[in-house]
């Protein structure tokens, strides 16, 4: 089977430029793990999020920023294509503060930022009042907000199904249950799977998540990624509570509470803890108090993947030319910039994105 | 900290409770119900007196069992709802609103069986429940169901039929899949039955109760569908070469019943696909030690075999927690354990006979694409091969598609549906396709009585 591109990993990263290299006619190969990978995609939290990313790092932060104002028309496009409603709501969203020491600190970091992206940071500062108009159920610990107009969220399961979906209608051929065993390069990339599987491709996307750990040296890439686990939980549906999402808790389109996240450095493991979900809920509770006769649904651990300044990587192999290395933490907020800037990245073209902060140079 | 916690008070549970304190052990038993006994013995210290007439001796037999928790070596924890379990072990539960936890050195997990679930056209009406659901119903408050139909099969089917017949309300009619080719293919394993006589005297006798009362018979019954509009209105199906319509509002739907595995799924205990059984069990040695070599399953839990197995295999495990926990000898373990083994062969030996004269019912196994297979979030047949289509490999992608086993029953009432869906859809076996991670709450829990067992830390 050969393909202008190999797109190793069938997440919402790999689909979202899957989808973009097919809109511009190039035909694409996606090798998808099994049912018990690692995945990221069917993990996280749904946030479309600009806030508090690149602080240190304001391209991040611009890169972020130019992916989120393109979410409307990715949405509505993924969505006339399949059915799907992906239930995005960009109408803001909230960091809750606890303490004003932390929220002054918080207003000047975001002001050093603001200045650094000329003044395109639209964020309001909320007083107790004030939040509480916009949050009736906000309980009494909490003393503030910064409501960020640029913020929102989408279902991204629904965002996966749909890529997963409109990636075949577009004749993209998505192969599943796919281990790379090897990759070499003559003219063409050639992958070869566990099962056997052959494929070539004049280049190849690496956007494996933390399958790149391993494959990434094999292809040429330093690939310093690691796992960081978030557990995560959801409670049954009810009606509407929660007005805007927050890093607390967000009331999802289809009326259950999900509440993250942890972040704990335990290597590959996804499992829950009952300390990790009983802190959650009790933070939880604490911003919400009407949430603590809720009833927990669900609750589930998946693995982020994180550089080692937490910023995406998007490097193009110096030993194999061709292969692209794409990994970030935030894949949902960047699939609108995945699937319509990246590729003209990849494909060399005049009015790529400027991604070089983003490259593996950054990393000694 | 508890020498031993039982998750379940069956059968397998209080046998195993009752043996292990008898010899030292302290044992917490943990079970949802307010009063034990478990689903087959469910409130019997109460409805023998009532009901038992009714319900006749082999639910009385469970009399004794639940004496047996009278011990000062146990604490009988009731109205116990476990939701999460750990290493170590400690184990998390809600109590009268309140979140608890308790820690032993040995588990055992005796949380028994659940009915197979009868995805048929209409099975999700009102008026449409389980056969096992009825019974509970007659068990716990004498309620029967007047002028029900009886639909499935197995030996269950009957006792709740025989047991309508003797509280006055017989069932309309008892329509069954199981064919007369199933019977044939099963008196191979007839001369093992014989080992489990009684089981089949009592088949029979229960038969003849139902010829007597007058309760029409159908078998190799096919195209079941429940028709009705707000509410189950009439049973259809066919048998005999023509097409049958009973009208009726009350359906009761039984096709066996499948091990409960969600507890031992979420703590990684690696599960089998067992062929004869059509369902996935937990692996584990014959003293109910699992992979994990601190917890134990005993009864239902750990494969079907019935009430008196349960009790049986629950004494075994104890036992050999006895000995882990050096209270016996490996040679009086060895001693005890050896006619308990022996009786307990005999127990199962009916069951291949049974298990393959009352197969599951096939259109329920694979069921026709606009019926709903997951309830709480009413995703069909259909939609799983669709998904199956898109690439999903295995029920957590499925999962991911489509939120079938996301809803308040965690997938319990379509796990088993939607991995078979995606087998023969992918042309796999049930094991390469795998079953949904159990994740806690294994059973639902407030957020508040979640938070309330958060210990304290500096953040």
């Amino acid at each position: 089977m050969e393909s202008d591109y190999a797109i190793i990993g069938g997440g919402v990263v790999g689909l979202s430029i899957a989808w973009g290299l097919l809109k511009r006619g190039r035909s694409v190969t996606v090798l998808d793990g099994d049912d018990g990978s690692f995945r990221a995609s069917r993990g996280n939290f749904g946030l479309v999020w600009v806030q508090s990313k690149g602080m240190n790092q304001p391209r991040y932060a611009r890169w972020s920023q130019e992916s989120a104002a393109a979410w409307a028309d990715h949405a509505a496009e993924l969505g006339d294509a399949t059915g799907h409603d992906m239930g995005l709501r960009q109408d803001g969203g909230l960091t809750l503060f606890f303490s004003e020491d932390e929220m002054e600190k918080t207003v000047s970091d975001y002001e050093t930022l603001k200045a650094k992206l000329d003044g395109n940071y639209p964020y309001e500062i909320l007083g107790g009042n004030a939040l509480r108009r916009e949050e009736p159920h906000i309980g009494p610990s909490v003393i503030g907000a910064i409501l960020h107009h640029q913020d929102g969220h989408t279902n991204p399961l629904r965002l996966l199904q749909s890529l997963a979906q409109d990636v075949r209608r577009l004749g993209g051929t998505v192969l599943t249950g796919k281990q790379i065993t090897g990759v070499e390069k003559t003219d063409l990339f050639r992958l070869t799977c566990a099962d056997g599987t052959e494929i070539r491709a004049a280049k190849t996307v690496l956007s494996a998540g933390l399958g790149a750990i391993d494959l990434g040296p094999k292809m040429g890439f330093k690939a310093p990624i690691r796992p960081q686990r978030g557990q995560v939980l959801i409670t049954e549906k009810m009606p509407k509570i929660i007005n805007r999402p927050s890093l607390i808790a967000r009331q999802v389109d289809e009326g259950g509470i999900q509440i993250g996240a942890t972040n704990e450095e335990v290597d590959f493991n996804d499992d829950v803890t009952q300390d990790g979900i009983a802190h959650l809920a009790a933070d939880a509770v604490n911003a919400y108090p009407i949430l603590g006769k809720v009833n927990l649904i669900r609750s589930w651990g998946a693995l982020r993947i994180l550089s080692p300044d937490g910023l995406p990587i998007y490097q193009e192999s110096a030993a194999m030319p061709g292969a692209f290395l794409v990994t970030c933490h935030s894949g949902v907020t960047l699939s609108a910039a995945h699937a319509r800037f990246l590729p003209d990245w990849l494909e060399g073209n005049a009015n790529a994105p400027d991604l070089e902060v983003f490259s593996e140079a950054r990393f000694s | 900290m508890y020498d031993l916690i039982v998750i379940g008070a069956g059968p397998a549970g209080m046998a195993a409770a009752r043996r292990a304190a008898d010899l030292g052990l302290t044992v917490l038993i943990l079970d949802e119900q307010s009063r034990s006994g478990g689903q087959i013995y469910r409130d019997v210290e109460r409805a023998a007196l009532l009901r038992g007439e009714i319900l006749g001796k082999d639910y009385t037999d469970g009399i004794d069992l639940a004496r047996g928790l009278d011990h000062p070596g146990i604490t009988h924890a009731a109205s116990a709802s476990v939701w999460q379990i750990e290493d170590g072990y400690r184990v998390y539960y809600t109590q009268n609103g309140a979140g608890k936890t308790a820690a032993a050195k040995r588990l055992l997990i005796a949380t028994g069986a659940l009915e197979r679930p009868m995805p048929i056209p209409g099975w999700t009406l009102p008026g449409v429940m389980t056969a096992g659901a009825a019974q509970i119903l007659l068990k716990q408050s004498g309620m029967v169901a007047e002028r029900a139909v009886l639909a499935g099969a197995g030996p269950l089917l009957y006792l709740v039929a025989a047991q309508m017949v003797k509280a006055g309300a017989p069932p309309l009619a008892l329509v069954e899949t199981q064919t007369g080719g199933d019977f044939r293919r099963a008196l191979k394993y007839l001369p093992g039955a014989l080992r489990g006589w009684p089981y089949l005297m009592k088949g029979k006798d229960m038969l003849a109760a139902l010829r007597r009362a007058g309760v029409p018979r159908h078998t190799g019954a096919t195209g079941l569908r429940v028709e009705g509009g707000d509410r189950a209105e009439a049973l259809v199906f066919n048998a005999g070469g023509r097409q049958h319509k009973i009208e009726a509002r009350t359906v009761l739907l039984h096709h066996g019943v499948v091990p409960h595995i969600q507890a031992a799924r979420s703590i990684g205990i690696p599960h089998r696909w067992n062929a004869q059984q059509q369902c996935f069990a937990p692996e584990h040695d014959e003293t109910g030690r699992t992979a994990i070599d601190t917890v134990f399953i005993a009864g239902d839990g750990a494969g079907i075999g019935g009430a008196k197995a349960a009790a049986i295999a629950g004494r075994i495990s104890a036992l050999s927690i006895a000995q882990d926990l050096e209270r016996i000898t490996a040679a009086d373990c060895r001693r005890e354990s050896r006619p308990l083994q022996a009786s307990l062969n005999r127990e199962l030996a009916v069951r291949p006979f049974l298990d393959t004269a009352y197969p599951p019912y096939k259109e329920a196994l694979s069921p026709d694409d606009a019926t709903i297979v997951c309830r709480c979030e009413e995703v069909t047949a259909g939609d799983i091969r669709r998904y199956a289509g898109m690439g999903c490999l295995g029920p957590n992608q499925a999962k991911a598609f489509g939120r079938s086993g996301m809803g308040p029953c965690q997938g319990r009432y379509c796990g088993l549906t939607v991995t078979a869906l995606l087998a023969a859809a992918n042309g796999k076996t049930p094991d390469e396709t795998g079953y949904y991670r159990i994740r806690p709450p294994i059973k639902p829990v407030t957020l508040g009585e979640l938070a309330a067992t958060a210990q304290r830390k500096g953040k």
